[in-house]
């Protein structure tokens, strides 16, 4: 009885549906994630980062929330989407406008702000849904475009409003915790918690949406949309409520976004950002959960690598050749295109690749 | 065998570089500031010359010595015009132990505004923006702020008008860079400027422009001010040369007078417009390696120095980045030679006493760089600039707007 | 009046390079279904391969003019064989994301050549002086501009209509297991779409370049403009991209023209596209010409 099992399994022994729709397929994947988990909360005790490193993680931890929303519509919904960074501005702007209407340092931003973050939430998922409305007529081609436009509108609408302050900066105040105000010093360390937090709930509710129906039919619709909607689902809607998903998850990370940056910017959130976006999901994995955590980590650490690489580059050759102009969108570039042609599935099916090859070991496959 | 000989070397070279590095810190302090700047993507065209401006003026104080034993060590950071970039760099100076800190675009000023005043980072920006310094204590403009281009280009309109109120049209960046001098034009207006803003247009990506000259012509639009890049202006210069509507002379009768602050000119503006660029006035608190004097010469002389090409040695972006450098280097001087440590406390002092007969004279700027408690706008004077056969010459003396004063 | 019928020709002067840098987008999707949001970065690689052979290699600029659509020409074919041939049968939103990373790499490698932060102009060839016409101002460059397009656009109506390999063209985007059956080559057909896209992005991106000088900047944002266009004229119609672009054209000069500086607007003319373009999605998806066959979900 291998299948009965669940610390030694070696593969797939299911025998019933509910048993596939386990979060977790065995009680190993289970306990590697709990340890995984306490090394996540506790490394901070034991190894010192700089604040720039610190800073670095944050926003890579706020890139995988964005890409949860997005990779499910790229990944399990099939569209493409290049307004992503406008969502995020959406639950910024949220934090940050409420911030100018009640000014910046009162309770409700200050001591409040999971509420707030929820809110900006919500309103990323209306904005979602909105945007998503098209997709009620249109497959994914015209979605692109649909989103290209709401992404151009939000950068008017952001840059020339007086009450958004016209794109410039505007200011969220620190917030508070049990220990009174978090200071300076310990600004990116709180955030990083919190974040923390927020990425696993929030992948556990991604997890937990995909084991629903509603979860289901966003790949069904991906897959087929005839066959979708003959077994009775309709596709329009589905995609509507993919759009308003991923809304909610662009919320979230952008709400997250202003608190950490404490405050929103216009600059932020343009096409570029948009797009940074979809090549973490590219990059990370489409279609996968794990993905959507490896993609804006290789990202983000491809840039850095390549900063310091094309600094140091910029310092042996002659300075009248600008490589350091050129290697970055170069690699970023190349990058996405070599995942697209070589490795589609990203790096999530390394991964996949790695965890069979231990479950398996010491038998080759 | 061979392994053995190399581990051998290497243990000779690692003590040599110990024995060498106490040998070479004992040659003086090193003073650590940072640049954190667009040297590609947007607006790289100004970021780019700008950096080396900057890293040429750090180099030769280095190399000639200019603070005795003790060097300046700038690092220069591309943030790619992204303001998320600009603050992981700038939280990276900080780890560094920066004492002075120079940032470049108006949106990471802004973004960061609260981190300077924090952490009480002296700050130059590379944007003029009169926002910049608002409720800030730590943000200083180099030169006038783009408000103070545009009052005093408007007061020049009216000083050489001749025949009753001057009909002004604005062109203008669409964000608050561009928006907020028309703010303050309009103040200055109520406090008693004698023009009449007839329009504002804010441009978007255009192809022609045809239609807006007709409309200002029709308007009696005589003089036209633009506050934003040089790639629309050039546009707007080559459809009104189109129309022949271009002033031959300030203030032609039935023709249009084009005008522009900091950002709208230098040598980029000449080479996207060509000859449509002719008698276009410019002005900015930087002297041009066109007009010969010292200025220039030590701007030339400095990039042949260090290899630059023709293009950066003569940009207005090469002069704005030595002369951050410059104000840099002087307030480390200055509290040097009092004896006091360099930090950013005693830097940011040294600047708030940067005036009157301390006032300094960077020879990039056309006046002096003054600062104090309430005054964060160093170079007050401006110079006008006018294109006259494909370069930038002066036009009458520098001069300080008095509006700018007056609307505060 | 005049100022009405200024708008107008303003209208369609912009509007046919709009119609030109359209045409190459439905090209690359007529043939292939493929968005390519590359689009711009070929336009602005036309206008620099022009600039660098008129003003680096001294060819007079009418001839360097076309040598430069000759060598986009050559460009696009290679981009197409070297990225997107291998994608052949992945699925579409794969390719098109392909045409991200492209728009990556090619800003990489302009960036990597002096251009990518210098402002620069051609050097003047046509007479400085406008035609005027009844008060209505156009400049000759800008008349070498819209004969060009329309120009152009006559010697692809032709190509489509008469030459074989249009009409092989024609048939790939009617039907592709058809076309193959009939001996035509698949990969050869969408490697001369991209080609062809890639010459007209090189036209356009010249043209550009004369009106509006060469700032990166300007022409990336130029290959942004194209897609409101295309989807007005509907994604797969050649007429539709032309119409389609002059449309757009009078619709930004209109705006601007008698919307900005009145009720308090301010440059609608770049945000009407977008506007339009949403519009269009909500009600007439397959665009003005576009063909039906859009799937309904």
């Amino acid at each position: 009885m291998m299948s009965a099992n669940r610390w030694m399994a070696t593969g797939n022994y299911f025998t019933t549906y509910r048993q596939e729709q386990r979060i977790f397929a065995t009680h190993v994947d289970r306990l590697i994630f709990a340890l995984f988990l306490v090394v996540l909360f506790s490394w901070p005790y034991f190894i010192e980062l700089s604040t720039k490193y610190m800073l670095v993680i944050d926003n890579i931890l706020i890139a995988v929330i964005a890409v949860y929303g997005l990779n499910l519509i790229t990944g399990f919904a099939g569209q493409i989407s290049v307004g992503h960074a406008a969502f995020m501005g959406v639950g910024a702007y949220t934090v940050a406008s409420v911030a100018g209407v009640i000014g910046d340092r009162h309770v409700l931003i200050t001591h409040a702000w999971p509420l707030m973050i929820l809110l900006s939430g919500f309103m990323g998922a209306a904005m979602g849904l909105i945007v998503g409305l098209p997709a009620l007529r249109l497959r994914h081609l015209y979605l692109l475009m649909a989103t290209l436009s709401f992404q151009l509108i939000f950068q008017w609408v952001i840059g020339s409003m007086e009450f958004f302050n016209q794109g410039q900066f505007m200011y969220v105040g620190r917030v508070h915790w049990f220990s009174g105000q978090v200071s300076r010093s310990q600004h990116y360390m709180f955030w990083y918690y919190a974040l923390l937090v927020t990425v696993v709930v929030c992948g556990l509710g991604f997890r937990n949406i995909l084991r629903t129906r509603y979860g289901r039919s966003l790949v069904a619709v991906r897959d087929n949309d005839r066959a979708a909607d003959a077994m009775g689902m309709h596709p329009g809607f589905t995609k509507v409520f993919a759009f308003g998903l991923a809304g909610f998850f662009a919320g979230i990370a952008g709400a997250l976004q202003a608190y950490l940056n404490r405050g929103a910017g216009f600059e932020t959130f343009t096409l570029h950002e948009s797009i940074q976006y979809l090549a973490m999901t590219i990059v990370g994995g489409l279609g996968q959960l794990t993905g959507c955590i490896f993609g804006p980590a290789a990202i983000r650490l491809l840039d850095l690598q390549v900063e310091s690489l094309a600094r140091w580059a910029g310092e042996i050759l002659p300075s009248s050749l600008d490589l350091a102009t050129g290697l970055r969108p170069l690699s970023f570039g190349l990058v996405i295109v070599l995942f697209l042609i070589f490795e589609p599935r990203g790096i999530a099916n390394w991964w996949r690749i790695m965890r069979s090859y231990v479950k398996l070991w010491p038998f080759r496959y | 065998m061979k392994t053995k000989k190399i581990s051998i070397w290497m243990i000779v070279a690692a003590v040599a570089l110990m024995l060498a590095a106490p040998g070479s810190s004992t040659a003086g302090e090193v003073y650590k500031t940072a640049l954190s700047l667009a040297i590609t993507g947007p607006t790289s065209d100004a970021g780019n010359p700008y950096s080396k401006g900057a890293e040429d003026y750090f180099r030769y104080v280095n190399d000639m010595k200019l603070l005795g034993d003790d060097t300046i060590e700038c690092t220069i950071r591309d943030d790619k015009y992204e303001t998320a970039i600009t603050k992981r760099n700038f939280e990276e100076f900080l780890d560094m132990g920066i004492v002075f800190y120079l940032n470049y675009s108006t949106g990471s000023t802004l973004a960061l505004k609260r981190d300077f005043d924090e952490v009480k980072m002296p700050t130059l920006p590379a944007s003029f923006h009169a926002g910049n310094i608002e409720g800030s204590d730590y943000i200083f403009l180099p030169i006038a702020s783009y408000s103070a281009q545009n009052i005093g280009l408007a007061e020049y309109v009216v000083d050489h008008h001749e025949g009753g109120t001057p009909k002004v049209a604005m062109y203008v960046h669409p964000s608050a860079f561009g928006r907020e001098p028309v703010k303050d034009i309009e103040k200055a207006i109520e406090a008693g400027l004698d023009i009449e803003l007839v329009e504002t247009v804010e441009h978007g990506q255009d192809l022609d422009v045809t239609a807006m000259i007709q409309r200002w012509r029709s308007k009696g639009v005589a003089y036209v001010i633009s506050q934003t890049v040089q790639s629309p202006v050039a546009t707007m210069l080559k459809g009104a040369k189109n129309m022949d509507l271009v002033a031959k002379h300030f203030g032609e009768k039935g023709k249009m007078t084009f005008l522009g602050a900091h950002y709208t000119g230098g040598n980029d503006l000449i080479a996207l417009a060509g000859d449509a660029a002719e008698n276009f006035f410019w002005t900015t608190s930087y002297i041009v390696t066109s007009e010969p004097g010292a200025g220039a010469e030590a701007q030339l002389a400095l990039a042949q120095r260090y290899g630059r090409d023709e293009k950066t040695a003569n940009s207005h972006n090469y002069a704005n980045g030595i002369m951050v450098a410059q104000v840099t280097t002087e307030v480390i001087r200055r509290a040097k030679a009092k004896g006091k440590p360099v930090n950013k406390e005693n830097l940011y002092q040294e600047l708030l006493e940067m005036n009157g007969m301390n006032a300094f004279y960077p020879v990039t700027t056309v006046g002096p760089v003054t600062y104090s408690k309430d005054d964060h706008q160093g170079v007050d004077t401006l110079q006008l600039y006018v294109v006259d056969d494909g370069e930038f010459r002066a036009e009458g003396k520098p001069f300080i707007s008095e509006y700018a004063e007056k609307i505060k | 009046m005049t100022y009405f019928f200024q708008l107008v020709v303003s209208g369609i002067v912009v509007g046919s390079i709009y119609a030109l840098a359209a045409i190459g987008f439905v090209l690359i999707y007529k043939s292939s279904r493929v968005l390519n949001l590359a689009h711009g970065q070929l336009i602005a690689a036309g206008a620099y391969i022009t600039y660098t052979l008129t003003v680096y290699c001294h060819i007079p600029i009418y001839v360097s003019f076309v040598l430069s659509m000759i060598l986009t020409f050559f460009l696009a074919m290679s981009v197409e064989r070297i990225f997107l041939r291998r994608l052949i049968g992945e699925p579409i939103i794969s390719v098109i994301m392909v045409t991200i990373g492209l728009m990556s790499i090619i800003d990489g490698v302009i960036y990597l050549t002096p251009f990518g932060s210098e402002n620069l102009s051609f050097p003047s060839f046509m007479p400085s002086q406008p035609v005027v016409f009844q008060g209505i101002y156009i400049s000759y460059t800008q008349l070498a501009g819209v004969l060009i397009t329309f120009l152009l656009i006559g010697v692809f109506s032709w190509f489509f209509r008469k030459s074989t390999v249009g009409i092989s063209m024609r048939a790939v985007s009617d039907d592709q297991m058809a076309s193959m059956s009939i001996g035509i080559s698949v990969p050869r057909v969408f490697g001369l779409a991209w080609a062809t896209a890639g010459l007209t992005a090189a036209a356009a991106g010249g043209i550009l370049g004369n009106i509006v000088g060469l700032n990166f900047d300007t022409l990336h944002a130029f290959g942004i403009i194209v897609f409101p266009v295309v989807i007005l004229g509907g994604l797969d119609s050649l007429p539709g991209a032309v119409v389609a672009g002059i449309i757009m054209g009078l619709i930004q000069q209109f705006a601007s023209g008698y919307l900005d500086g009145n009720w308090g607007l301010s440059g609608t003319a770049s945000l009407l596209p977008y506007i339009v373009l949403l519009v269009i999605l909500l009600f007439k998806p397959h665009g003005l010409f576009g063909t039906h066959e859009i799937e309904r979900v």
